[in-house]
């Protein structure tokens, strides 16, 4: 049993604590009496996954054990999570690889000819054949693709197909091989409570038709917080649509979710909390970042893009999706919650090099407002650790830079959206549509590796919610112009992004450091 | 410069009803003046003398047409210049027209064809001359020689007996130091066999000029600098290169000419044959002739108001290139004579010498200078300039303001060896630059050296040119002028005065002169500077195109990196060494012929692709290395071509590279032009179909699709980035170079195209080679 989340409160005797900033980090010392989140130590992964998939494939929740569902005539569709999870990448084998290689042992056994693998990459970008050698294994890899592997197609029409409305007037449009199956085997991968269950087959198979329903800004702006699925009304949506999805197709979930060991062992001091380092960590602390900051830039993005992480096991659920969920959401608890009293005037997160769209990318200015606004100030329960008014510190360098064959749209969004409107209602209102349709996009995201047009809006809207509440953004460390151009401010230290945020907060404000990655959700009471 | 600058004092008053009483002649009251070179700058405060200052005295003046404005046209123009502001202000507009109608008679004409000049003129005032110290030859000689021989052609065939003031300049004096008399020159220079020699020197110079060996130099610089963009460019630069040589041979004919004969340039050589042609013509024939010669006029002390300058005079263009600090030395003598004199006080000389007429051949001479009896040396002149700019320095743009250099006058030959250090730094860096890959920062460097050499240049010019000047260890005695000032009586002398002596230096450098000569200057340097990156917002229009070339334009990359992606993507990895080393071996020979010509080097490499199935080819296009394509490409192009196709505008790809290539970027566009590869049964022999698109084929392309579709090229926009486009890209009204090669970047700087830096988010070659084509191997 590992040690539970924990709530520091900076003392005198509190060391200085570990800060991520993009594609570094520093050890900061924090005012006095701010409370830092910490998540509970990582879990023991389970022993003998392979085991533990073929336990859960043949004792399904609510539903008939695998190989009794599978019949030599069916076509067999098998739908897995996309490159944007987990973060960063993990040590190969990828979870996936086993769960599909133990499902397709099944159906080959059961004489299932007709088998299709297909990445629900929704409007993300297409996987690479690298990357989804990467996540599939080589085995797969080699026996499906090209024909019978691929990336999801949300703009090949005739390859979409509209199963009906929910009951709220959302449309449902989905990939046409996976409606059209007798099976849909899902291979999920959990790691933040917003993931998975009802948004694993209606997400990341769906339209921009179906996907506008619950990708606006009215949804995010009432999903408080997406991470805690009872209070977020864009998980009510995805539910309205997997009700719709579990009438038409049968769906069978295998959930698993992974521990909190985010990094590798040379860097093992950021899996630990700072007054436990022992002299080895505090040596290669100094290395690393010394390392870090004497690497030219291109070759520092090269090496942490490379990072993968030893994550462990810690639960594989097979069956009905209703059913499979609540059991995953309790492994991702276990692992992320931890209590914390009350909010805080300010809140401060410390953003790492990787969010879910620039694996094996660059992340711009839009994905930095997303990772912060959006995931980091989400990963609450019940209230933010922020109250209503406060104000958010964030560090990260926030560079001008973008990838220009993924994110092509960012670019234009960056550079002629944002100037006129930095509002996400408005933006919406607008500006989605024209950057929905536009053909070049959509062109980019069909042959090339582009997210889609609307990718940004979306990236934008992640953070409607935290727009809303705050009434100060600041970066530490923060690039002028690119935060000015998102309507934040830039501060170069904490003792100054404070004296800015004094005006709103006052002089001693009450301060909340959640400390992540390893990431911990701040279940606010 | 406007002419509310320096309020003007107490003069006006006073001047007004000046100068009318006094019987018929004193003063020139009553009398009939005919004025040439009326437009110049002499010429105009003379003319505003005469119509302020002398209300009974009639004006005859002589203007040349220009253009569609007639000599009457001219006039009116030249009444509404700051010189007459201040009368026009006192005796308001109707009076001043009414005046000119009463008194003032144009006479269309100049001085190589003077019509029937009027029978009863009292008083000519031969005031024109060219304004240049440089001029060819031939020209020189037609104004100051052959003018002014037709000027007494025509006085004399008009039966006219008028007193001539013939204005001149204390220079004819010519190379010498001591103190020049005012008296006839000492020299016995032929003036007619002078003046046929340089009317003869512009058909000699034409005839030279066409000589093989010139024209074979001539076109070999123009193919040097110009091949790029195509044989017709290179033909459109040698014939203006040869009209150039021309002009320098005879600028170079005049200044040695009369180098030889101990004059500076050939203005002042012209001027002193003029002298003595006004002599031997009309002096020395029983007519009344006096010669007035100013030392170097510089604006008005006092009249009409303190400081007025008409554009910039001799050694203004220096004291602005000080100001402006790119003069760090200058070849002066710190103890010679700067013989400056303000402009009032020469129209007061000229007029007071006009109205007391020496006796029939004996000409007069006056010195209007003030070297003899107020000389101000050159380095009185370097203290109150650096005073001046020191306490006013001039702005910078938006950078402060600028300093000025302290000089040390370490004499000619140290200034000289210092100015040819420079130059030929420039030069060299000016030639590194243009071999050296365009990039941002190249780009800074032509400009700072651009800028460098122009400095340079301004100093060369200045130090060639006033070296004369400025060195004169030569006093102008002026004691007759003296004389003729203090014959005025006592109360004309305050405004009709000039008395070289009292003149303060520094308060009138530095109150009046200065302030006046750097209002201008001021004004445009102190404008903010352009923010330039901002594009103009498109005008919706279906009728104008948008052409872009490919490479260095839409895409960071070129032929060869393109033929990498499509041999590594379709080569096992175990190959690849071989296949780069057999393309860098080749790669001096590819140099060659892109140096020679760009269709040439083509031609050359696309030899390469023989061999290949185009089929497979798509593929890889489509997997891999299209998507390396993606990589290179420039986001801001990508905008802008959606940009002009949301506009409605014609969106056209122009470029060399095969069409497989361009696939993936090929819907963004409603036309591409691009090579094609000679294919037998699916595999591409390694010929191209046709001769590849490049330079002027391009425009003339361009030429044939705009008739065609009826596009209109004047409002059109192209985008390029090397020289080589430089044929089809000023076909288009509007034309950006992008990321421009240091030749095409020279060209637009000079024709002020709109300079595009792209590419700010395109990814490296590297990354296009790891991130793409190696994910194709991989699988």
């Amino acid at each position: 049993m590992s040690r539970p989340g924990f709530v520091l409160t900076v003392d005198e005797r509190t060391p200085p604590l570990l800060m991520h900033e993009g594609e570094g980090f520093r050890l900061e010392r924090l005012p006095l009496g701010t409370r830092v989140v910490y998540p509970p130590d990582s879990l023991k992964p389970l022993r003998n996954v392979d085991a533990h998939i073929q336990h859960a494939l043949l004792n399904p929740l609510g539903s008939e054990p695998l190989p009794e569902l599978l019949r030599p005539d069916m076509r067999l569709t098998i739908v897995f999570d996309d490159l944007s999870l987990p973060l960063p990448q993990m040590q190969t084998p990828d979870v996936r690889q086993r769960v599909i290689e133990h499902v397709l042992e099944l159906a080959a056994a059961n004489g299932v000819d007709d088998v299709e693998l297909i990445a629900a990459n929704a409007l993300h970008r297409r996987m690479t054949p690298a990357e989804l050698k990467r996540v599939v294994g080589e085995r797969v890899f080699r026996s499906f693709f090209p024909e019978r592997l691929g990336n999801h197609d949300a703009e090949d029409s005739a390859n979409m197909v509209e199963i009906g409305t929910t009951k709220h007037g959302e449309v449902v449009e989905l990939n046409r091989r996976a409606m059209e199956s007798d099976l849909i085997v899902y291979v999920n991968l959990t790691t933040t409570p917003m993931s998975g269950g009802p948004k694993s087959v209606s997400v990341g198979l769906a339209s921009y038709r179906s996907l506008r329903h619950h990708h606006n800004v009215h949804t995010l702006r009432h999903s408080r917080s997406f991470n805690d699925p009872p209070n977020s009304a864009m998980h009510h949506s995805y539910e309205r649509m997997a009700d719709l999805v579990g009438d038409h197709v049968k769906v069978f979930t295998v959930e698993t979710t992974l521990n909190n060991d985010t990094f590798p062992s040379s860097t093992g001091f950021l899996n630990k909390r700072e007054w436990e380092w022992n002299v080895a960590d505090q040596a290669s602390y100094l290395a690393v970042k010394r390392g870090n900051d004497l690497m030219p830039a291109k070759a520092r993005r090269k090496v942490w893009q490379k990072t993968v992480a030893p994550y462990g096991v810690t639960g594989v659920t097979a069956g009905r999706p209703s059913d499979v969920h609540p059991v995953t959401l309790d492994n991702v608890h276990r692992q992320q919650l931890t209590e914390v009293q009350g909010q805080a005037d300010v809140g401060i997160f410390g953003l790492p090099y990787i969010c879910p769209y620039n694996v094996n990318s660059i992340m711009n200015p839009i994905l930095v407002m997303s990772l912060g606004l959006g995931y980091f100030f989400n990963l609450y329960k019940n209230q933010p650790i922020v109250r209503q008014g406060g104000t958010a510190i964030f560090y990260h360098p926030v560079p001008h830079e973008f990838h220009p064959v993924h994110h092509p749209s960012y670019i234009d969004f960056f550079d002629e959206v944002l100037t006129q409107s930095t509002d996400p209602a408005v933006l919406e209102k607008k500006y989605e549509e024209q950057f929905a349709t536009d053909p070049w996009y959509i062109q980019l995201y069909r042959k090339s590796y582009a997210y889609h047009g609307v990718h940004p809006f979306y990236m934008w809207y992640w953070g409607a919610h935290a727009l809303e509440h705050l009434s100060e953004v600041i970066f530490v460390g923060g690039d002028r112009r690119t935060t000015t151009r998102m309507g934040f401010k830039a501060a170069s230290t904490l003792a100054d992004a404070l004296e800015i945020a004094s005006h709103t907060v006052g002089r001693s404000p009450s301060i909340t450091y959640q400390h992540a990655p390893p990431l911990v959700v701040a279940d606010v009471r | 410069m406007g002419a509310d600058i320096v309020e003007g004092g107490p003069v006006d008053e006073n001047g007004r009803d000046d100068g009318g009483h006094g019987e018929h002649g004193a003063h020139l009251a009553g009398q009939h003046v005919l004025l040439t070179g009326a437009t110049g700058f002499l010429g105009q405060a003379t003319l505003e003398k005469l119509l302020s200052g002398y209300p009974t005295t009639r004006v005859s003046v002589l203007i040349r047409p220009r253009g569609s404005m007639s000599g009457a046209d001219r006039l009116r123009k030249l009444l509404r210049k700051p010189v007459f502001a201040r009368w026009r202000e006192r005796v308001g507009a109707d009076e001043v027209d009414r005046i000119v109608a009463e008194r003032v008679t144009v006479i269309e004409g100049d001085l190589s064809a003077v019509r029937d000049l009027p029978a009863d003129v009292d008083v000519v005032i031969h005031g024109a001359s060219t304004v240049s110290f440089d001029p060819p030859i031939d020209e020189a000689f037609d104004t100051n020689v052959t003018g002014v021989v037709t000027l007494y052609e025509a006085l004399a065939a008009a039966g006219a007996d008028p007193h001539v003031v013939h204005v001149s300049t204390a220079y004819v004096a010519g190379v010498r130091k001591g103190v020049v008399a005012e008296a006839s020159l000492t020299h016995d220079v032929d003036w007619r066999a002078e003046a046929a020699a340089a009317e003869s020197a512009r058909a000699q110079v034409e005839t030279a000029s066409r000589r093989p060996e010139v024209l074979r130099k001539v076109m070999a610089e123009a193919r040097a600098e110009h091949r790029k963009a195509g044989p017709q460019a290179v033909v459109e630069s040698a014939e203006p290169a040869r009209v150039d040589w021309v002009h320098k041979r005879l600028v170079d004919y005049g200044r040695t000419r009369a180098q030889s004969l101990g004059w500076p340039d050939v203005y002042t050589l012209t001027k002193a044959l003029g002298e003595r042609a006004a002599e031997q013509m009309w002096g020395h024939t029983g007519h009344r002739l006096s010669i007035v010669r100013p030392a170097i006029v510089e604006s008005s002390l006092r009249y009409p108001y303190p400081g007025w300058i008409d554009g910039f005079k001799m050694a203004d263009p220096l004291i602005i290139a000080y100001g402006r600090g790119i003069l760090p030395e200058f070849p002066g003598l710190p103890d010679s004579v700067l013989d400056l004199i303000p402009v009032d006080f020469v129209v007061n000389a000229i007029l007071a010498a006009a109205a007391s007429p020496p006796p029939p051949a004996e000409p007069g001479y006056f010195h209007v200078s003030s070297g003899a009896r107020n000389p101000l040396p050159f380095r009185g002149m370097y203290e109150n300039v650096h005073a001046y700019f020191s306490r006013h320095p001039m702005p910078d743009s938006e950078r402060g303001h600028i300093q000025v250099p302290s000089w040390r006058f370490p004499g000619t030959t140290q200034v000289e060896r210092m100015l040819r250090t420079g130059e030929r730094a420039v030069e060299l860096a000016q030639r590194t630059l243009m071999r050296v890959p365009a990039s941002d920062r190249t780009r800074t460097w032509m400009r700072s050296v651009h800028r460098r050499q122009q400095d340079l240049e301004v100093l060369r010019t200045y130090a060639d040119l006033y070296q004369a000047y400025t060195q004169a260890e030569v006093i102008y005695d002026d004691s007759r002028t003296r004389a003729l000032h203090d014959a005025l009586p006592a109360e004309r002398r305050e405004v009709h005065g000039f008395d070289a002596a009292e003149i303060d230096w520094e308060h009138y450098l530095q109150e009046v002169h200065f302030p006046g000569v750097t209002a201008s200057m001021r004004a445009f340097s102190s404008r903010p500077r352009s923010k330039g990156s901002a594009d103009d917002a498109l005008p919706e229009r279906t009728d104008v195109a948008a052409v872009f070339d490919l490479e260095g334009t839409v895409v960071a990359s070129n032929t060869v990196e393109q033929y990498v992606w499509v041999r590594l993507a379709g080569t096992p990895r175990s190959e690849w060494t071989r296949e780069l080393t057999d393309l860098v071996r080749s790669l001096p020979r590819y140099i060659l012929a892109e140096r020679r010509d760009r269709g040439d080097f083509i031609r050359t490499f696309m030899r390469r692709y023989e061999g290949v199935d185009e089929a497979e080819l798509r593929r890889l296009v489509a997997d891999s290395v299209g998507d390396a394509l993606l990589q290179r490409t420039m986001p801001e192009a990508i905008r802008r071509i959606r940009e002009h196709r949301a506009a409605g505008h014609r969106t056209v790809l122009i470029t060399g590279t095969i069409d497989v290539l361009v696939e993936p970027i090929a819907p963004l566009f409603d036309e591409v032009v691009a090579g094609r590869m000679h294919s037998r049964d699916g595999v591409w022999t390694g010929y191209l179909d046709s001769p590849p698109l490049v330079d002027e084929a391009r425009a003339a392309w361009l030429r044939r699709y705009a008739e065609n579709t009826g596009v209109d090229l004047s409002k059109s926009y192209a985008y390029g980035d090397s020289y080589s486009d430089r044929a089809w890209l000023e076909l288009a009204g509007k034309p950006n170079a992008v990321n421009p090669d240091p030749a095409l970047y020279r060209h637009a700087k000079r024709k002020h195209w709109k300079v595009q830096n792209w590419g700010q988010h395109t990814r490296g070659r590297l990354d296009a080679l790891t991130g793409s084509v190696s994910s194709e191997v991989n699988r």
